[in-house]
């Protein structure tokens, strides 16, 4: 089981959300949003400065800075993409 | 129960919570509200083992491409202006030519300062400013579509790494991208943005961006100055702006607002194909603000401004405030008076002309007249342009900085930077390119 910051999963790769941190703002934001420990999340892509990234979750695409994806843990889901 | 006793309460509460589920009550909250939500969609809704590709999937693989990303986003912002110039073409000849016959019929009124009033006054300013609406509809039907495509929150995601590393947020972006169409409704979607630092700095930039008011005023010098290079000229008005834009962003936020930037966590929506009635509704209610201002602003200008002419006055209050303007190079008063006037709103500018060089199309053309009657070259026009583009905001923009920033304090501020900048720019321009030229 590969746990590891969102910053660092590569586009296309998948996982579920184990854990999400960060200071109150920005916790709050983003459990707003969905993002919320166990929701699948897929990375969509970088933009093109290579900040902020694109994800899928929910059903919907999510985009968030890199330092803001630090704050969230994800469980890669091994096997196929 | 008494305050004391609820706050007490609600400590307990929240503590409670803590000890039994390591977690503080916001998170329990927010997991709680998506924990129901998916286990009502597991019992109602049916879904593929894998999602299907969608037609936002295959477009954002290509505008969102990270090397095609940016040069497409150039492109389309070039595209916008491009499509703007050359379609509104033919119909701004019509108008010109229909303002042209009617001034024609106007001037044989008498007694004849009816005549002048009505021929050269009203017809020469108002027509001058209205011959600008195709371009102006045209350019709200561009920006309309990028809005209503989706597209605009996609060049939020692009320009944001940028925007982040000058202390802005991708969001300001998205702001000072409206400013292109009007400062007005630019400055109230900055309410979108959550830090008020951001918001205040997004506020005090967005009038240098270019909007669709000062593009008559590029486009009459550019015709009459520039005629090789029009497009690259009104399209460098636009680069100026946004990049003064940025650079004040960075100073402002660096020296007058420093602290941290905000999140940026924000939904790419799907791409939509934008709906005729929905861009037409946008174009109609943007455009209509341009036309009501021809009817009442520009029209009560430029009878003062004939009015004042008529009776002399006009030249000794333009006199009084046009040496400010030698080392910029249009030390005219005729100049001043329209950069005063300009003020109201800067499409005055051009009614201005307008009125005071009534009958320049039979005496051969506006840039004849203005560089015969004032002197003027192409780098004065390049910097009496930039001096338009940046100086003091439209009253109405001024007005809607001191309601969104509720503060008169900043409402000054951004009357004298801008005066200071457009002041500074125009002599900058002028002064080194006397070097060259």
């Amino acid at each position: 089981m590969v746990i590891k910051p969102l910053r660092e999963v590569e586009p296309l790769e998948r996982g579920r959300i184990v854990k999400v941190g960060g200071r109150k703002g920005i916790r709050r934001r983003l459990l707003d949003m969905g993002v919320v420990v166990g929701a699948e999340v897929e990375v969509q892509r970088v933009a093109p400065l290579g900040d902020p990234l694109e994800i899928r979750i929910k059903g919907y695409n999510l985009a968030l800075r890199l330092e803001e994806a630090d704050n969230i843990q994800i469980e890669i889901f091994e096997g196929k993409l | 129960m008494d305050n004391e006793q609820i706050i007490r309460t609600k400590d307990g509460s929240l503590a409670h919570l803590r000890t039994i589920h390591g977690d503080d009550a916001e998170t329990l909250i927010a997991n709680a509200r998506y924990g129901f939500i998916s286990g009502l969609i597991k019992d109602v809704l049916k879904k593929p083992a894998v999602e299907k590709t969608t037609a936002t999937d295959r477009i954002d693989r290509l505008m969102l491409n990270r090397w095609l990303g940016i040069p497409l986003f150039m492109a389309i912002l070039y595209g916008v202006f491009q499509f703007t110039f050359i379609v509104s073409e033919p119909f701004m000849d019509w108008i010109d030519t229909g303002f042209g016959w009617l001034s024609e019929q106007a001037s044989g009124i008498s007694p004849s300062w009816l005549g002048s009033l009505v021929a050269d006054g009203i017809i020469g300013g108002v027509g001058a400013v209205l011959v600008f609406v195709p371009i102006i509809f045209l350019l709200y039907i561009a920006l309309s579509i990028l809005e209503d495509s989706g597209y605009l929150a996609r060049a939020a995601f692009i320009m944001d790494r940028l925007m982040h590393r000058i202390g802005l947020h991708g969001r300001s972006f998205v702001s000072l991208m409206l400013g292109f169409g009007c400062s007005i409704p630019a400055i109230m979607s900055s309410r979108t943005i959550e830090n008020p630092k951001d918001r205040l700095v997004t506020i005090l930039v967005t009038p240098l961006i270019s909007c669709g008011g000062r593009l008559p005023i590029y486009a009459l010098f550019a015709a009459a100055f520039f005629t090789a290079h029009q497009g690259l000229v009104v399209f460098s008005m636009y680069a100026i702006g946004v990049i003064l834009a940025i650079l004040l962003a960075w100073v402002f936020r660096k020296k007058l607002v420093p602290g941290e930037s905000g999140h940026f966590v924000m939904e790419l929506p799907p791409y939509r194909l934008p709906t005729i009635v929905g861009v037409v509704a946008h174009m109609w209610e943007r455009g209509w603000s341009f036309l009501s201002r021809a009817g009442t602003i520009i029209f009560s200008a430029v009878v003062l401004i004939w009015l004042l002419n008529y009776f002399n006055v006009l030249e000794h209050i333009g006199r009084a405030v046009a040496p400010v303007f030698i080392p910029a190079g249009f030390g005219q008063w005729q100049a001043a008076v329209a950069l005063i006037f300009g003020v109201l709103a800067k499409e005055t500018v051009v009614g201005t002309f307008g009125t005071l060089f009534a009958g320049a199309e039979a005496a051969g053309g506006f840039g004849q007249v203005i560089s015969a009657e004032l002197g003027w070259t192409p780098l004065i026009a390049f910097a009496f342009m930039a001096m338009v583009l940046l100086y003091i905001p439209c009253v109405a923009t001024l007005g809607i900085v001191k309601r969104e920033t509720n503060s008169f304090k900043w409402t000054w501020f951004t009357i004298i930077y801008t005066l200071v900048l457009g002041w500074t720019v125009a002599t900058l321009i002028y002064q080194i390119g006397s070097l060259f030229v």
